[in-house]
């Protein structure tokens, strides 16, 4: 395509011989390349359209009418029957909701908080073992979470945690190699110098982290918050497995649940205000923090 | 790494004012001083990455020669577990299904990713709201998004059938088929994470210096070419990253494969993946040792495949330019 649009910028004559002719196929060329894009965009929204729709149905209307056919008269009663315990079906979104905020927020807090810690040990300190000690964390990256499930479960039946939240969010927040390894990165990179002044102030390890290191390092705390955040939110296999009571049940847990379990393909329009209260959250992250979600892909790879 | 002149001074000082304050016991040695220093720090993740991470790995591959039930003594049972898992978990089978995910997945994912961010990797209006858009499904909670694919899919005139009923064709069982509903479990995951893939092309290919194709447009070389010619080859490390991400998590796909085919694994066994099995034969069945052999033989294949992808990238030529 620039291969045309290019040409005219090396001289003035090609352009001028290539007149209308030239124009139009350039514009329907352009108009295409909006449109396919526009034609993706739509499938990438699609989903959410429907969900959106489907949840504001009458249960009858679920398959009869078209999912990108608007509710004509919407039944906005399905929220307040999702959210507290309708009498035909088990559901609790209220309760799944809030257990999700618990564990997620535990998890977040603990995983950034004790990950900073553990970074300015590797980044400022100097101690014997440093380097073997973040080179075994660093080997743990190489651990995919699925092969340590059954002998996770193994450790929390022996600690009786099995079927608390306690089990959910621990193994997560202590703090985990890579947020760890993102946050050594970032601190390295503060000058000595600024450490030195505050040093010379009088202050510890702990004010030098309180005073400098955290309030230059907010991008990197920001970003190791998000991945925290997502993590615990989306969470589905780890808590499945630990948690055997309904009333402990995660969001994930209870739409899992309500769609597989007795009486599931049943008000799939209560399922359906699940599936869009939990990812209300996630898209107003995505929203708010975009900048900062992109930047900690690209942080992935390096670049 | 070597402490800078200052850095000496000031651990020396802050040494020194432990020394001479309440604490009157410290360490001589300069090395135990430091560890003391260092272990508020350090301790919380130590305890952590052992606790959760070191000792899973090595008791997993223990727990594969042991029986457990969930509760009551182990076992030690010798290699029956691994016997077991092919004789009877028919393990081979699960493989191969794994892989045939992972191929269903990866080629058109990869694709489809690097053609979206060519198109977005122009200089004209609305990129930037493109890539947003595109991305929107990353975060998104897999769970929600395989329920609502789910109903989509559903063969009672879900979305799909009726879309398709708009030209006139007449739709497969999707998830209840055992031929069509390991595609459909694949193309969810691809609408999920292309945004996500798209962004790695598109950083790579912004790092390309657009000195390289003026010269080739120069020589008259078309897009195509260029594209052959220039940006693939240029995008050699970042295909490996790609890959490597993609080839690991889609061996361990387990959410939406589970919403979406209500984690039996059905219809039949045609989506009983491996992960799925390490479920199903762990938690449904309590057979915790054979579902660490299961663990452990997916450890395996995921090890391999990472380690043959680097090399065949390895052995091709990387760019650099800074």
């Amino acid at each position: 395509m620039s291969t045309i649009a290019a040409s005219p910028r090396l001289g003035a004559q090609p352009a001028a011989r290539g007149g209308r002719a030239n124009k139009v196929l350039q514009f329907s060329k352009l108009t295409v390349f909006y449109l396919v894009l526009l034609g993706v965009g739509v499938v990438f929204m699609v989903p959410y359209i429907f969900a959106v729709f489907g949840s504001l149905k009458p249960e009858s209307s679920i398959f009869t009418t078209p999912a990108w056919v608007p509710p004509s008269n919407p039944a906005w009663s399905n929220y307040p029957n999702a959210f507290l315990n309708f009498s035909q079906v088990q559901t609790q979104f209220g309760r799944y909701m809030l257990n999700t905020a618990i564990v997620t927020v535990a998890l977040t807090v603990g995983q950034v908080l004790f990950s900073m810690l553990a970074a300015y040990a590797f980044a400022r300190l100097t101690f014997p073992g440093r380097d073997g000690i973040f080179w075994l964390y660093l080997c743990t990256l190489m651990v995919p979470n699925i092969v340590t499930i059954v002998p996770l479960y193994t450790e929390m039946h022996y600690l009786h945690l099995v079927n608390t939240y306690w089990a959910v969010f621990l193994p997560y927040a202590l703090g985990t190699p890579y947020t760890i390894f993102l946050m050594r990165q970032f601190f390295r990179n503060i000058p000595q110098d600024v450490i030195d002044a505050a040093k010379i102030d009088g202050c510890g390890d702990v004010s030098v982290l309180r005073r400098v290191v955290i309030p230059l390092s907010r991008p990197v705390i920001i970003t190791a918050g998000l991945i925290a955040f997502v993590f615990g939110w989306n969470n589905f296999l780890w808590p499945l497995v630990v948690l055997n009571s309904q009333s402990h049940y995660l969001l994930t847990n209870g739409l899992a649940n309500f769609s597989t379990g007795p009486g599931s393909g049943e008000y799939l329009n209560l399922l359906l205000v699940g599936a869009v209260i939990t990812l209300v959250p996630m898209l107003v992250l995505f929203i708010v923090f975009n900048r900062y979600i992109v930047r900690s892909i690209q942080l992935t790879s390096g670049k | 790494m070597a402490l800078t002149a200052t850095e000496k001074a000031a651990t020396a000082g802050v040494a020194r004012s432990i020394g001479t304050g309440r604490r009157p016991k410290v360490p001589r040695s300069k090395g135990a001083r430091e560890l003391l220093r260092a272990l508020p720090f350090l301790t919380p993740s130590l305890v952590g990455v052992l606790l959760f991470l070191v000792i899973p790995v090595v008791f997993v591959l223990v727990l594969s020669f042991m029986t457990w039930s969930g509760a009551g003594p182990f076992k030690w049972a010798g290699l029956q577990n691994w016997t077991n898992i092919f004789l009877f978990d028919n393990a081979a089978h699960s493989l191969g299904v794994t892989a045939y995910y992972v191929l269903l997945n990866i080629p058109l994912q990869t694709v489809l990713a690097l053609g979206l961010a060519v198109m977005l990797n122009r200089k004209r209006r609305g990129m930037a709201f493109f890539r947003v858009l595109y991305l929107a499904p990353y975060l998104s909670t897999p769970v929600a998004m395989g329920l609502i694919w789910s109903w989509v899919f559903d063969p009672r005139q879900g979305a799909a059938d009726r879309f398709l009923a708009l030209f006139g064709i007449h739709g497969p069982a999707w998830l209840s088929s055992s031929l069509w509903a390991m595609p459909v479990v694949a193309g969810v995951n691809i609408w999920q994470f292309l945004g996500f893939n798209m962004l790695f092309f598109y950083a790579g290919l912004q790092a390309i210096p657009s000195s390289l194709y003026e010269a080739a447009q120069l020589d008259g070389a078309s897009k195509w070419r260029q594209f052959w010619r220039i940006s693939l080859p240029l995008l050699n490390s970042t295909m490996l990253f790609v890959l490597i991400t993609d080839v690991i998590g889609s061996f361990q796909v387990f959410d939406t494969l589970y919403v979406l085919t209500g984690g039996t694994g059905g219809p039949g066994d045609s989506t009983q993946v491996l992960s799925l099995q390490i479920y199903n034969v762990g938690f449904q069945g309590t057979r915790y040792g054979e579902a660490a052999a299961l663990s452990v033989l997916l450890f395996g294949v995921i090890l391999l495949f990472s380690v043959g992808q680097f090399l065949f990238f390895k052995n091709r030529t990387t760019y650099e330019f800074s």
